[in-house]
């Protein structure tokens, strides 16, 4: 009776497989699929299986394997987990004015921490980058689309459910709550040993979204690496490569080596916490976890900063009158710091007790790796170097980018140094060298990068005032802020703690102020932002930068410049754009 | 070695990752000379291998990216970054061009200035 109950059960699954294979096959045209026809061909973008025409509104969103519409929802996404994780780094801050445990519990911080820190990495960083290359890379190199732009598609989605599983302790989801591990997740405490609160289920859903997070970051990378290597245009030779492209290449590769061994790493972590096997915990090997988890860590920090420079190294040289001093240095280094940054991943690890030999070679690699990101800044100074430079705002930015990144690079050559990473180890030195890197020189080439394209993703032009008040608040906040933990970090005031001894209140006042800042100064970018998107001046002009003038002009400009007289009129009146760069006042701020 | 790529010029281009391949091969030495911390057989090898993998990596890399680079500004024309594919631009020969033309006509432009431009 119950095996027939079964087998009826059986042939009904069986049915219903099949009906819903045969509505598939109806509402599909599966030949698509096949990579000679379809959009996942690497000849036939012809068969024209993407309709010609997109349906409006939000359907038009979800169902998008435009690289143009996916590049603004990655932008989209970036900016929503940069405002997630800016809130939480200001409660943070605001409960450091004070040396005790005040606004917010320490357990709260302690999750604050963790969350700011994944959030920053892997949902603002990454998918901000993603947004520039996946509108800009296939313009540069004047291919049709991605190479795959179904897995673009993909890439792009599995985000959201991420960030949500990230985010998962945070949601009033009972007995859940927020993971506490720092984002460096370090074993045994990651592992739930004890049965503290890091048993909870709340670091298994944040270990998932992040390994989904990578899964989506492998799936852009390999697209991209297709996408160079086999859509280019036949003018665009190797030689002839922008250096965006080239750092997003290589940028690709670090992805490709690194994050399935994150991937890897998470699921041996999420088996020791749940199943009892033995890899960091258990009779396992807890430094066993920080060699993997920053032989992925390391070349993280190169796939975030890579792209940043590239935008750097693309858009300074149009605000200075003259081509990019060096380009192929950049190029040859930007190919060095790829390789070399898989060979220094124990640096974090000084500490440890790891064998000095072993500590020695690892020094000598990252003092090595410290020339080509040198290189890179020497030749952005000497494009600078007698230019016509031009003070806007994305300029602004560029040049801020440079200024960070050498306080950022040189507190961190010391840091390469065993000796003195013994004494500044798991100080605040550590917190404001990094922020130097990840605040002063990724967020603000991405700024960069939003005011310097504004005019083609939107079709408008922000406001110069805002942009440059944007850019000053950041620029005064990012410094306050990071040199005050550059200063505590030499106090001795270790990282990741909700309370700390009232001898370094005074420091962690000025940081706490300077993050205020940075606050004030995002808000004004939101209103900037969304106010000028909405209702900025239309720009006519395919050269809103005046580019042509000192034969700067390139790619993605004659796109938007061929969009925009093939555009069909729609009627209304908009008041003609003032760029930034055709405005009087900047001229006098040019140098010489 | 296909010689007529790597030219002095390329080999110049190529310096900035032949210095950190020399600081690798200096420490390779240094360890070798100075073994601060005694012999292991196994943890002096992956000390050393530590040094070696990375530094033949960067010169496989470095010698590839070399030749495909050099060897396509020989086969083709060289445009300005990301100008390739733009309408009426010109070559980076004809910028040189008229860059060394505008340095000789006028006394004004000083011969450092050029000279980085050249770069």
């Amino acid at each position: 009776m119950q095996v027939n109950g079964q087998l009826a059960l059986t042939v009904l699954m069986g049915i219903f497989l099949v009906a819903v294979a045969a509505w598939l096959a109806r509402i599909e045209n599966w030949r698509s699929y096949t990579p000679l026809a379809g959009g996942g061909g690497a000849f036939g973008q012809s068969e024209g299986y993407v309709s010609k025409e997109k349906p409006a509104g939000l359907i038009r969103w979800l169902t998008t394997v435009d690289h143009k519409d996916i590049g603004i929802l990655y932008g989209a996404f970036a900016l929503v987990s940069f405002a997630v994780g800016g809130l939480m780094v200001v409660l943070m801050r605001v409960e450091l004015a004070d040396p005790g445990m005040t606004l917010i519990s320490n357990t709260f911080y302690n999750s604050l921490l963790t969350s700011h820190g994944i959030t920053m990495l892997f949902l603002f960083g990454t998918p901000i980058i993603a947004a520039f290359s996946n509108y800009f890379v296939p313009l540069l190199v004047d291919a049709d689309d991605m190479a795959f732009p179904r897995i673009n598609a993909i890439a792009f989605w599995l985000l959201p459910p991420a960030a949500l599983l990230i985010w998962a302790g945070f949601f009033p989801i009972p007995d859940v709550i927020p993971a506490q591990t720092a984002w460096t997740m370090y074993t045994p405490l990651s592992g739930g040993v004890g049965n503290g609160n890091q048993m909870n289920a709340g670091v298994d859903l944040m270990l998932l979204g992040l390994h989904l997070s990578g899964v989506s970051a492998t799936m852009g990378a390999i697209n991209f690496i297709a996408t160079i290597f086999t859509e280019r245009a036949e003018e665009v030779t190797w030689a002839n490569l922008d250096i965006f492209s080239w750092t997003i290449l290589t940028q690709s590769g670090l992805i490709l080596f690194a994050f399935p061994l994150l991937g890897s790493a998470i699921l041996m972590l999420l088996l020791d916490r749940n199943f009892g096997t033995a890899f960091f915990i258990n009779g396992g090997d807890p430094i066993l976890w920080q060699h993997l988890f920053w032989f992925f860590g390391h070349p993280e920090v190169y796939i975030l900063v890579l792209p940043p420079m590239g935008i750097v190294s693309y858009v300074l040289p149009r605000f200075s009158g003259r081509r990019l001093f060096g380009f192929k240095f950049v190029v040859y280094s930007t190919l060095a710091i790829g390789v070399l940054s898989f060979g220094v991943w124990a640096h974090h690890m000084f500490a440890t007790g790891i064998d000095p030999r072993l500590r020695a070679s690892f020094m000598a690699v990252s003092l090595a790796i410290a020339i080509p990101s040198a290189v890179k800044t020497f030749n952005w100074i000497t494009t600078m170097w007698n230019g016509n430079v031009r003070l806007t705002t994305p300029m602004l930015y560029c040049i801020g980018f440079v200024s960070n990144f050498i306080i950022g690079g040189v507190t961190g050559v010391f840091l390469a140094s065993i000796p003195i990473d013994l004494v500044l180890h798991d100080t605040y030195y550590v917190v404001g060298h990094f922020h130097y890197i990840v605040m002063g020189a990724i967020a603000f080439a991405g700024f960069a990068g939003i005011y310097y394209w504004f005019p083609i993703y939107t079709g408008r032009m922000y406001q110069q005032t805002l942009g440059k008040a944007h850019f000053w608040l950041s620029m005064v906040g990012t410094n306050v802020t990071f040199f005050a933990m550059i200063l505590l970090g030499y106090g001795g005031m270790p990282r990741r703690y909700a309370t700390y001894l009232p001898e370094f209140a005074t420091l962690h006042q000025v940081a706490t102020l300077g993050a205020l800042i940075l606050l004030v100064g995002q808000i004004i970018f939101v209103w900037n932002f969304v106010q000028s998107w909405l209702e900025g001046p239309v720009v006519e002009d395919g050269d809103p930068w005046n580019l042509k003038d000192e034969g700067l002009y390139t790619a993605e400009w004659q796109w938007y410049d061929r969009k925009i007289k093939t555009a069909l009129a729609d009627g209304g009146e908009e008041e003609e754009a003032l760029t930034d760069g055709g405005q009087p006042a900047v001229e006098s701020d040019d140098s010489n | 070695m296909a010689n007529e790529i790597f030219d002095r010029d390329t080999i110049l281009d190529l310096t900035v990752n032949i210095i950190p391949l020399g600081i690798i091969a200096f420490f390779v030495v240094g360890f070798a000379v100075f073994p601060a911390f005694g012999f292991d057989p196994l943890t002096t090898a992956v000390q050393y291998g530590l040094l070696i993998v990375p530094f033949v990596f960067l010169a496989i890399l470095t010698y590839l990216s070399g030749k495909a680079i050099a060897g396509d500004e020989q086969r083709s024309a060289v445009y300005l970054q990301g100008q390739a594919t733009v309408e009426d631009t010109k070559t980076l020969e004809e910028y040189e061009e008229a860059a060394e033309r505008a340095a000789a006509e006028s006394d004004d432009e000083t011969p450092e200035l050029t000279e980085s431009e050249k770069a």
